[in-house]
């Protein structure tokens, strides 16, 4: 919880969800774990305000509320945690992917569990008919079923997963499924200081018997028909559909390992070619299910399998394909490793490895694009020697003296390289002693990171200031639409549609194109360096399983 | 920038000259190491963890140490290099769609949340209406209050506007029934709090209906006068105006009474 990600999150709430709920999700940051007194009586908000922000962190699974330190008996105390709020910055990432997968239906699903946070299949299904209902051609409307069936995909897929149910709030008895399936034998269980996973929970991807007949309504435009539609709503809400209670959040980490497995099908396209990249994505098709989340590399394949399962429109020959793997176990970076010779020869993905080689790419690439290439051939040098003298580091990078000592100074000052001292003598003389250059790759790596979470709050803050400087433009420009579709809708003459539009005169126009323009690139930088945190964060976490 | 030698303690060996003792500064962040040459006694007053002293390959071969910058590192330095231009295409159009749309429609729910600004500088017609629609969307969103903790269930009552009967709805007494001894004065402040509440809206709702009787009254009173002053179009209402049509047209016969 450093203060780059307080402050980032602290952005991303007021973005999303207000100030309110800001001031809270901040303090609570900043704070640790709280109870609710404490809450109002530090952030000096109003006892309503301040329940009402917890309710929202607690629905879209930001804030996680457990008995109290002391006992069962304490206040219920409430804790947040960056990683979730700093994951609103990849929701367009998760919802084009959907898209990619399950088209309009999976994108929309999606859209609606991320604004909503926990929400049941019954509720989702007929916001998203409704939705699609909408942009479809007058007189078709979206039938339940179509949605359930892939709302059913996407569970199965665990794309989707059911939220945990609560331990001690509410009806369950705390016998309920274990919380620790990895300790069967402790009849009595111990006050669980972590909160249960998702996963731990035997029903987490099972999709509940829901009966849901019938097809989206579409919205109609006059009067008579909305009220009619609320009226019927009023009517529908007490129907149940046998899923109460039964509530369903994204599941995130499933995303995660798919934007891995692309970002290393991509990464093998890019190095080797298209072939060599089509063996990787089915090899890792092949081991979606078998391998674990935390696995350093998945389970051994054998070539012959590889072969049988390669898409039918890729029919290469078996010699080819077994020098195509040969190619890709010598590829210094590593992607696919041999872990035996039988049945041809047995293959794996090393996906620690190749976490940490596309990480070590990213810093390269830093490094080169922040000081030039030079300085990016002595970062590598120091990458592979690990510890060279400053004389090697002259002599392996042949750049002179001179500019060679500059650029590792400018490399140690912003702390990409650093200085080990290694003494030939107890009294640590200068000149007995040994100066090495060095790079450490996780530190550096964790340090990007952090740098990578000031780049985007530094964005959004310059998003927020540009948008207020042209408030007013905006204003106008806003009701001067709101104007111009009234109209529209009301079928008036072109002139009139002219003169509005003449209301904003050539240079507000202009003002409002630049604008634009600089919020979408805001944005869209915004989106680019959220890749890189996503990189940076998968090599950092596995260097932690590992460890 | 503090680098890892630094942050060694290591012992510097004497120099030869034993006058100048050569010291490291910690704090200024531009090139890799300052060296000032100070005088024992300034440095007394950093503190003694500071000393880190250690020379480099440059003061051993004898070069003139760089000079010390006393001022931080300004807000926009030049870049050397310019960044690489973003990735356009496809797919970033569609995320950034995607982005901005999900950020519009966010703001549109329930769940976003933004305290009554009360503008009080003038009083405005409007202030009555926009207060209903807040109380509106507050009361859209109602979660399972089963998966939340009891603590944080907030009753939000709808505003009585057609009958003061309705305002007596206070939060039903099993609620209150169900909450322990701690919160005893919570509660009690928040009846006391609900109370006000309720005799506010009361008194508001029938100053509210009284200003509309008499809105109505007087309109119905300007009605008929409106009749009569637009026969004309003038400005001036009529019953008052006397054009003078009569003076001088009553009584030219007697002319026994003088007239002023």
């Amino acid at each position: 919880m450093t203060a780059q990600e307080v402050r980032l999150c602290g952005l991303l709430l007021q973005e999303h969800f207000g100030e309110v709920v800001e001031k809270v999700g901040t303090h609570l940051l900043k704070s640790g774990a709280q109870n609710l007194r404490t809450i109002i009586h530090e952030t000096g908000l109003s006892v309503d305000l301040v329940k009402k922000s917890l309710c929202v962190l607690v629905q879209h699974g930001a804030t996680t509320f457990s008995s109290g330190r002391k006992g069962p008996g304490s206040p219920t105390e409430y804790h947040t945690s960056c990683d979730r709020i700093l994951r609103i910055l990849r929701y367009p990432r998760y919802i084009y992917t959907a898209k990619t997968l399950y088209g309009d239906t999976g994108e929309l699903i999606i859209e609606e569990l991320l604004q909503r946070g926990h929400t049941t299949m019954s509720s989702t299904v007929k916001t998203v008919a409704d939705r699609l209902t909408q942009n479809m051609a007058e007189g078709r409307t979206m039938d339940y079923t179509e949605v359930s069936l892939t709302f059913s995909k996407l569970v199965e897929t665990h794309f989707l997963q059911r939220c945990p149910p609560l331990p001690g709030v509410g009806n369950k008895d705390s016998s309920a499924p274990s919380e620790t399936p990895a300790t069967p034998g402790t009849p009595a269980a111990p006050v669980n200081t972590a909160p249960p996973t998702p996963e731990s929970f035997p029903e987490c991807y099972k999709v509940p018997s829901v009966t849901l007949i019938g097809r989206g309504k579409r919205q109609l435009a006059s009067e008579d028909g909305e009220e009619q539609r609320s009226a019927k709503r009023a009517k529908m809400d007490p129907e149940t559909h046998g899923d109460e209670g039964i509530y369903w959040q994204v599941n995130f980490e499933r995303f995660h390992l798919h934007f891995r497995d692309q970002t290393i099908i991509s990464a093998v396209a890019n190095k080797l070619d298209q072939t060599s990249s089509e063996i990787v994505r089915t090899m890792l098709r092949m081991s979606e299910v078998t391998t674990s989340p935390m696995a350093t590399c998945t389970k051994p394949l054998s070539a012959n399998e590889i072969f049988r399962s390669l898409p039918p429109s890729y029919n290469i020959l078996r010699p080819i394909l077994d020098q195509y793997l040969t190619l890709l176990v010598d590829d210094p970076m590593e992607f696919v490793g041999k872990a035996g010779e039988s049945g041809g020869g047995m293959f794996v993905v090393n996906l620690h490895r190749a976490l940490a080689n596309l990480a070590r790419a990213t810093l390269e690439s830093v490094v080169q694009e922040r000081f030039g290439s030079r300085s990016a051939r002595i970062f590598r040098l120091l990458l592979r020697k690990r510890h060279l003298e400053q004389k090697q580091v002259e002599d392996f990078a042949m750049i002179p003296a001179k500019e060679a000592k500059d650029m590792l100074y400018t490399l140690l000052s912003q702390n990409l390289v650093q200085l080990q001292e290694i003494p030939k003598t107890p009294d640590y003389a200068p000149s007995r002693t040994f100066y090495l250059y060095t790079v450490n790759q996780l530190p550096t790596a964790r340090m990007l990171l952090q740098n990578c979470y000031k780049t985007v709050a530094n964005l959004i803050e310059r998003r927020l200031f540009e948008t207020k400087e042209s408030k007013r433009l905006l204003e106008k420009s806003q009701r001067i639409e709101a104007i111009l579709a009234s109209l529209q809708a009301s079928g008036a003459e072109p002139e009139q549609l002219t003169e509005v539009e003449e209301m904003i005169t050539a240079p507000e126009k202009q003002q409002l194109d630049t604008l634009r323009l600089h919020i979408n690139k805001l944005d869209s930088a915004e989106n680019q360096v959220d890749e890189t945190i996503f990189l940076l964060e998968s090599y950092i976490n596995s260097t932690n399983a590992s460890s | 920038m503090l680098t890892a030698a630094n942050r060694a303690t290591t012992r510097c060996w004497r120099s030869a000259s034993p006058g100048v003792q050569v010291w490291r500064c910690s704090g200024s962040a531009l090139t890799a190491e300052r060296i000032c040459v100070t005088h024992p006694s300034a440095m007394a007053a950093h503190g003694r963890g500071q000393r880190t002293l250690s020379f480099t390959m440059e003061t051993v071969k004898g070069d003139a140490p760089p000079p010390s910058v006393q001022q931080p590192t300004p807000v926009f330095p030049v870049m050397e290099q310019k960044p690489l231009p973003l990735t356009g295409g496809e797919e970033a159009e569609y995320l950034l769609a995607l982005k901005q749309d999900f950020r519009g429609a966010m703001r549109s729910l329930p769940c976003f949340i933004q305290p009554l600004v009360t503008n009080r500088d003038v009083e405005r017609y409007s202030d009555k209406y926009n207060r209903s629609e807040q109380m509106d969307k507050l009361l859209d969103w109602a979660p399972d209050w089963k998966r939340f903790p009891r603590e944080l269930r907030v009753h939000v009552r709808k505003p009585a506007r057609d009958s003061v009967s309705a305002a007596v709805q206070s939060p039903p007494p099993p609620q209150m029934k169900k909450k322990g001894v701690k919160d005893k004065e919570e509660v009690l402040l928040k009846l006391e709090s609900l109370e006000k509440k309720e005799e506010q809206e009361t008194s508001e709702d029938e100053e509210g209906e009284t200003k509309k009787k008499q809105e109505e009254e007087e309109a119905e009173g300007e009605e008929e006068y409106d009749e009569e002053e637009f026969e004309e179009e003038t400005d001036y209402i009529m019953s008052y105006f006397d054009n003078g049509e009569d003076f001088g047209g009553d009584s030219d016969d007697n002319m026994d009474e003088a007239i002023y």
